[in-house]
C-alpha cells in the first residue's frame, strides 16, 4: 500500500475541527484516536466532548493498528449512486486498544473472513469532494 | 435534515399511569395506496402529508364515536416535514386549545400526549402521524445523512454518528446496522441465513391476514434465499418496506374514556433508554440489551405489571434482526435463542409472545412505529381478527432504533 495506484473515489468524510486532526495523522500513515485527558476513555469516532465524562481535552494517541474482525457486511445496494463499485466488503475491527472500527478489508474479501481473524491497519490513497487523503483499511496480520 | 427530533420524554412515573386512554384509531389504505404509487395510473397524484393525515383523522374520529367538537388537542408528528400543528387543527376543523409539533417516529409522542392530558392541557387529543417517503423517492442510506445535521455544537441531538461517519468506507444505512449485528450474531450463536428467514416468514404470515397490508404474498424459503441481498448477510425480505401513509390515535382523559364505542386502551407505562458511549460495541456485541432491559423494566414497573403479564408484543422492525434483538433484549427469550423461538411458533398466536400480529414494518406498513400502536389497540379491544390473542389484557409496543429503546405498556380499560 504505497499509494502508487490512483486515488480511489470515496464518499465524503466528516471534516472540520477536530475531525481534521484524525485525517492529518492518517496522512502521515498513523492511526491516532482521542484519549480523554479526564477519564482516559479512548474515543472513536471523533468527538468534541468525552462520551464518558464530558471533558473536552484529548491527547491524540497512536494505536497499534492491530485488531481482530468481529463482524462484516457486504454492500450490494448502490447507496452511493455509483461512487463505490458493487459489491464491496466492509469489516468491523475491534482494535487491540478497545474501540470498534468500521473499515474495508484490503487484499482479502468476504470469503476469507473468519471470526476474530487478526488484521493490521494500512493506508490507501483516496479522494473525496474535499481533496485527496489517506484512508485507513485493514490487511491480514 | 428535518426533525431527527429528540423530544422531551415525560418520566416513567406511576402518577401518569392509566391517566389517558386510546379511544380511536385510524389508518390509511397502505396496500392499495402502495399499489397505486407503483402503477401510477392516469390521474394519480403523489399523496401529501395533509391528505393522508386527514383520511387517518376522519377514520379515527369515526372509530371513536366522538364528535369533532370533543377534540380539544392536536399533535402532529412528521419525520420529513409537514405543516404546523395549529394549521393542521384548522384544516381538520378542530377547535384545539392544545397544539403541539410532537416529534415524529413512535419514540415519545404518545407519552408526551398522555402527560399533556394528565397536566390538564387537553382532554382529548388527536395525534396525527404522516409520512410520504416513498413517493418522495427518499433513499435510506448513502448521503441521506451527510452530517449529524440539527445537532448542537457538540454534534449531539442530531443524527447518530453511525448514520454518516463511516461514509469514506462506504458504510451507511439502517440495513447496514442490522446486517453488521446479524453477521456477528451468526458467528456468536451459529445462526444461518435460513434461520433469520423464520422471522420474515412469521411476520409475513401475519400480514397476509390484513386487508391493509402492503406485502401479502406467501414468503417461501426459496423466495427468501433467492432474493437479492441489500447489505449482506441481509436479504431484501429482511428489510422493511417503504410506503406512504398516516396514522391517527385519539387519546382521551381516562375518566372520560369509558362508555364510548370501544373498550378504552389505557396507556399504562413507558420509558426510554439510549446508548451513551461505545455505540458500536453496545449495538453489535450487546445487541442493545442494556437499554432494552433498563427501559423495559421501568415501563413495566410504571404500569404495575410484570413481563409474564405481557401476552402480545409489537416491535419496530426496520429489519427482521431488529425484532430478534427486541424479543431477546426485553427478556421474552434468552440471548441467542430468538431464531429458534420464532421457528417454534413462539412469536405467533398460541406461542409465548405473539409479535407484530398485523405484519409489522416488514410486511404491513412502514409507519415508523405508529401502526404497531394501532395493532396493540385492536388486540386489546379483542378485534384483531385471525391473529387475535385470546383474552389478552396487557400488550407492549416498542420502538427501538440502533441506539435507543422506547417501550410502551397498555392495559385493556376494563381490567383492574
Amino acid at each position: 500500500m504505497t499509494g502508487k495506484r490512483p486515488a480511489e473515489k470515496r464518499p465524503d468524510r466528516t471534516l472540520g475541527p477536530p475531525h481534521d486532526t484524525f485525517w492529518e495523522w492518517c496522512g502521515k500513515g498513523e492511526l491516532r484516536l482521542q484519549r480523554c485527558d479526564g477519564c482516559g476513555h479512548l474515543a472513536w469516532p471523533v468527538v468534541r466532548k468525552c462520551e464518558c465524562c464530558d471533558a473536552r481535552a484529548f491527547t491524540w494517541e497512536r494505536v497499534s493498528g492491530r485488531g481482530k474482525v468481529v463482524s462484516w457486511t457486504t454492500f450490494e445496494r448502490d447507496y452511493y449512486r455509483g461512487l463505490m463499485p458493487l459489491p464491496y466488503d466492509t469489516i468491523l475491527v475491534e482494535l487491540e486498544e478497545g474501540p470498534l472500527f468500521v473499515s474495508n478489508p484490503q487484499g482479502f474479501g468476504r470469503q476469507d473472513i473468519t471470526p476474530d481473524m487478526p488484521v493490521q491497519v494500512g493506508f490507501i490513497d483516496a479522494g473525496d469532494a474535499a481533496g485527496t487523503f489517506r484512508l485507513p483499511v485493514f490487511e491480514r496480520a | 435534515m428535518a426533525g431527527y427530533g429528540a423530544i422531551t420524554m415525560p418520566p416513567p412515573d406511576r402518577a401518569f399511569s392509566r391517566k389517558a386512554s386510546i379511544v380511536g384509531i385510524g389508518e390509511t389504505d397502505y396496500g392499495a395506496d402502495y399499489q397505486a404509487e407503483r402503477k401510477r395510473p392516469e390521474g394519480w397524484e403523489a399523496p401529501t402529508e395533509e391528505k393522508l393525515l386527514t383520511t387517518a383523522f376522519e377514520r379515527a374520529l369515526a372509530d371513536s364515536g366522538l364528535d369533532r367538537e370533543d377534540i380539544d388537542g392536536v399533535t402532529t408528528s412528521f419525520t420529513y416535514g409537514g405543516p404546523p400543528a395549529g394549521d393542521v387543527a384548522k384544516m381538520l376543523g378542530v377547535n384545539a386549545r392544545f397544539c403541539l409539533a410532537n416529534g415524529n417516529i413512535m419514540a415519545g409522542p404518545l407519552p408526551v400526549a398522555c402527560a399533556a392530558i394528565a397536566a390538564g392541557k387537553a382532554d382529548t387529543i388527536a395525534m396525527v402521524f404522516a409520512v410520504a417517503s416513498r413517493s418522495a423517492g427518499r433513499l435510506f442510506g448513502g448521503m441521506t445523512h451527510e452530517t449529524g445535521g440539527g445537532g448542537d455544537a457538540d454534534g449531539e441531538g442530531g443524527a447518530p454518528a453511525s448514520y454518516y461517519y463511516f461514509h469514506p468506507w462506504g458504510w451507511s444505512s439502517q440495513a447496514a446496522h442490522w446486517a453488521m449485528i446479524f453477521a456477528h450474531y451468526q458467528w456468536k450463536y451459529g445462526a444461518r441465513e435460513q434461520d433469520l428467514y423464520e422471522v420474515a416468514r412469521q411476520v409475513r404470515e401475519h400480514a397476509r391476514a390484513q386487508a391493509s397490508a402492503v406485502m401479502t404474498r406467501e414468503l417461501t424459503l426459496d423466495d427468501y434465499l433467492a432474493s437479492r441481498y441489500i447489505v449482506r448477510p441481509l436479504h431484501l425480505f429482511d428489510i422493511c418496506i417503504v410506503n406512504d401513509g398516516a396514522v391517527c390515535l385519539i387519546v382521551r382523559r381516562a375518566d372520560m374514556a369509558r362508555g364510548l364505542r370501544h373498550v378504552p386502551v389505557d396507556v399504562a407505562g413507558w420509558s426510554w433508554a439510549k446508548i451513551r458511549r461505545n455505540k458500536l460495541h453496545t449495538m453489535v456485541r450487546e445487541q442493545l440489551r442494556p437499554q432494552l432491559q433498563q427501559a423495559g423494566g421501568e415501563a413495566l414497573a410504571m404500569a404495575g405489571v410484570s413481563l409474564a403479564d405481557i401476552r402480545h408484543f409489537e416491535g419496530y422492525d426496520a429489519s427482521s434482526m431488529h425484532l430478534v434483538n427486541q424479543v431477546e433484549g426485553y427478556g421474552f427469550t434468552a440471548p441467542g435463542t430468538g431464531l429458534a423461538f420464532c421457528r417454534d411458533g413462539q412469536m405467533t398466536v398460541g406461542g409465548r409472545i405473539p409479535t407484530n400480529t398485523a405484519g409489522g414494518n416488514l410486511s404491513h406498513a412502514y409507519m415508523q412505529g405508529w401502526s404497531q400502536v394501532a395493532e396493540a389497540v385492536r388486540q386489546l379491544r379483542h378485534e384483531a381478527g385471525q391473529y387475535q390473542v385470546p383474552g389478552i389484557r396487557v400488550s407492549m409496543t416498542s420502538l427501538a432504533q440502533t441506539d435507543q429503546a422506547h417501550p410502551i405498556v397498555y392495559i385493556r380499560g376494563d381490567c383492574a
